[in-house]
């Protein structure tokens, strides 16, 4: 009796698996025609819990859904906590596809084998892309293992209203003396005349950058930041005597604000100019949008003429896949489409709690420039004057200098800035205490 | 004589002891020691032995012998650890004179009941039962420059009272929090030991005419040893593993060091080395002394 029905159970049991092995091969060669279908539900990891970055992620999920069918589980992690956690997300069961930054920091991981290969997705929609985006987007080996989705400049962000009230005019001030001048002007004024907040240790690096580029130029800064000169140097000492010619002009509670309390004294009409990435518009949208289109961006001024104003800082997010996720397939598949023009549409078409579009530069050379607002346009016009592209401090080097090392050392200058020769040397001699790369 | 009585109940004690009972008492030992084995001794020897390597936290090939390295860049050339550890000292001081003792006057106010005391117990225990990361986020929400106290006094961020930021008193801040929740978690202590001392030893001093002062220092503190011993300890070991406050208003920025903050930011993220294990180490030898202080004076306590 029982041996009977496990000669049943068994056999049906086996008709089932042909019957399933045949609706595989069916299905396999129906979705093989029509391409997309095949890959399947996939999960998504957003490094963000803002309101405009979740919004334009769900624009764009709802689109890929709506053309493949595949459904896609969405993740978002604070992004503080989403990078601390990282290295143990990326070993562990990490979401298919998942936001993060181009140049070092992708490549670290790419190194370590945690990111899927996504040169095929580069051989469908490469062409969308110039060539720097390429290169961004790069590994080591010369693989691509990122979809860039959008870029920001950084630069000096003033309002339109205040320059007109106080008399000035952005276009008058391209070099060094000329915007102490103006920074003279607005301290007499009883304003702060460029707003910087260190509490979260990386909002300075670009002030750093900026200005190690302005008076040494591209390469030196691009050596230093890769070992090849050193941080004792007299050339870094120069950047901090110039750092040091702001601070009269910078608020005084430089480590008590974060990066959100500087634009605070910018949106409150406290502080004439901050150096951020043009990234923070969304926040100023997201206030009014009057304050939006009252903001305006300028180039760091010339310092050294040799220089002039050659180099920027122009960061690139977009998209990784994890290989040890579960379906790599469909996180290459579901890039594919955001990094192409139909992706890119759909996120541009998504809106904010106002109803109003969120602002976004995309990487991809298909999003029409005409269509920018006047700030994005501002951006574009300030990209375009650099030569040289950098991405930011703590993505073109190393990650166990610039966030442990680098960070602090900015910090302490603020406590005490005459130290600028300790910390040249504790800089130098923590960068030949790293450990040597593997 | 006596030796032999006590051999004998020592041998009858043991066989009293049934297959069954040596099984249960076997899981009863065998299973959390297992897990104490396996959650806390395992790792921390592991710890140890990464302290003395180079390695980013990403497959465990990768790893490579590096010696001293770790622990001669923490004293050599990380300007931070020093910082941090004078911080930690400060720390400590400050619990040691301020807080603790604090603490045991008002535990010593509320057991004599003087008017109002049990208000006052209720006030003053009510920090303890907020884990230390609400107590940062609460005194964060009142302190930072867009918080309660700077739009009580209508200052704005341009010209707020750095309180976090001002490291001339940014230190003094930190404690005066990290106090608020440390008083009320001695005088709780405390005030247990309070109520065990014998009420006719009080008796006694002031039958003799000794002054509050007195019977408190020659009766009453010598006869809490044991409890003594705790408060020290705890102080110690409490002022050197502050993490959470320090975390929640800085972050993982280490825009104010102390020992605690410096072994996250060296292990997480991806800027993780193993000099953050070493940090580990160098704090867990810091605390080993008054770990294994408290252990003896515990078992001390329990065979009497």
């Amino acid at each position: 009796m029982s041996d009977l029905n496990n000669g049943i159970s068994r056999r049906s049991v086996l008709k089932g698996a042909a019957v399933g092995g045949l609706g595989i091969a069916a299905g396999g060669s129906l979705l093989a025609g029509c391409g997309d279908k095949a890959t399947g539900p996939l999960a998504y990891g957003a490094r963000s819990v803002d309101a405009g970055p979740t919004a334009q992620n769900e624009a764009l999920i709802a689109a890929y859904t709506a053309k493949t069918g595949n459904e896609v589980k969405y993740n978002a992690t604070e992004s503080n906590a989403f990078q601390n956690n990282l290295s143990q997300y990326l070993q562990g069961t990490p979401d298919d596809t998942f936001e993060w930054m181009a140049g070092y920091r992708m490549q670290f991981f790419a190194e370590q084998g945690l990111l899927a290969d996504l040169t095929g997705v580069w051989d469908a929609i490469g062409d969308q892309y110039s060539e720097s985006y390429k290169i961004a987007s790069t590994g080591l080996d010369g693989k691509q293992y990122f979809v860039p989705k959008s870029w920001y400049p950084w630069g000096l962000h003033f309002r339109k209203s205040m320059f007109a009230d106080l008399g000035l005019n952005a276009d008058n001030v391209t070099n060094w003396d000329e915007y102490l001048k103006m920074l003279d002007g607005m301290k007499k004024k009883g304003l702060v005349g460029f707003a910087a907040g260190d509490k979260g240790g990386w909002e300075a690096m670009g002030t750093f950058d900026i200005i190690n580029a302005r008076v040494n130029g591209y390469q030196f800064h691009v050596d230093l930041l890769a070992g090849r000169e050193k941080w004792t140097d007299a050339k870094v000492t120069d950047v901090f005597s110039h750092w040091a010619e702001l601070l009269p002009y910078m608020n005084p509670n430089v480590l008590d604000l974060e990066w959100d309390g500087a634009m605070q004294l910018l949106l409150q009409k406290k502080a004439g100019s901050m150096l951020m990435g043009s990234w923070f518009g969304g926040n100023f949208k997201e206030q009014s949008e009057a304050d939006y289109a009252d903001l305006s961006i300028i180039p760091f001024p010339e310092i050294n003429p040799e220089h002039g104003r050659d180099t920027i800082d122009a960061p690139i997010d977009g998209w990784c896949v994890a290989a040890n996720g579960t379906n790599n397939d469909g996180g290459a598949d579901f890039l594919k489409f955001a990094g192409d023009m139909e992706g890119v549409n759909a996120t541009l078409a998504a809106k904010d709690a106002n109803g109003a579009l969120i602002p976004m530069t995309s990487a991809n050379s298909g999003q029409d420039t005409s269509t920018y607002d006047p700030f994005q346009k501002e951006q574009l016009a300030v990209m375009a004057e650099a030569k040289y592209i950098t991405q930011f401090l703590d993505r073109d080097t190393r990650p166990d200098f610039a966030g442990p090392v680098v960070g602090p050392a900015i910090q302490s200058w603020f406590k005490n800035p005459k130290d600028v020769a300790k910390i040249q040397d504790t800089l130098q001699s923590q960068w030949e205490a790293l450990p040597p790369l593997a | 004589m006596s030796s032999t009585a006590k051999d004998i109940t020592k041998v009858s004690r043991r066989r009293a002891f049934s297959k069954a009972d040596r099984t249960t008492l076997g899981a009863f030992v065998g299973i959390p020691l297992f897990f104490h084995l396996l959650l806390v001794w395992i790792p921390a020897v592991l710890t140890i032995l990464l302290s003395f390597t180079y390695w980013s936290g990403i497959s465990i090939s990768r790893i490579k012998w590096a010696g001293l390295a770790n622990y001669q860049n923490i004293f050599f050339d990380t300007p931070a650890f020093w910082e941090g550890l004078k911080n930690n000292v400060i720390w400590l001081g400050w619990f040691a004179l301020i807080a603790t003792p604090l603490g045991i006057l008002l535990a010593y106010q509320i057991d004599r009941q003087i008017r109002g005391h049990k208000f006052y117990e209720t006030a003053y225990y009510l920090p303890v039962v907020l884990s230390l990361a609400v107590t940062g986020i609460i005194w964060n929400f009142l302190l930072r420059p867009d918080g309660f106290v700077n739009g009580l006094f209508g200052r704005d961020i341009d010209n707020a009272i750095s309180f976090f930021g001002n490291y001339d008193i940014n230190i003094y801040v930190i404690l005066t929090i990290a106090s608020w929740r440390h008083i009320g978690y001695i005088m709780l202590l405390y005030l247990a030991g309070l109520k065990s001392v014998d009420s006719a030893l009080r008796e006694a001093a002031s039958l003799d005419g000794a002054t509050e002062w007195q019977t408190f220092k020659k009766v009453v503190f010598p006869s809490m040893k044991p409890v003594n011993i705790i408060v020290i300890v705890i102080t110690i070991i409490e002022s050197l593993r502050a993490f959470d406050i320090v975390y929640i208003i800085y972050g993982s920025s280490a825009g104010f060091p102390i020992l605690g903050t410096l072994v996250f930011q060296n292990i997480a993220g991806e800027g993780a080395s193993m000099k953050g294990a070493a940090y580990a180490v160098i704090l867990f030898v810091l605390s080993i002394g008054p770990i294994i202080a408290y252990l003896r004076a515990t078992f001390k306590s329990d065979v009497q």
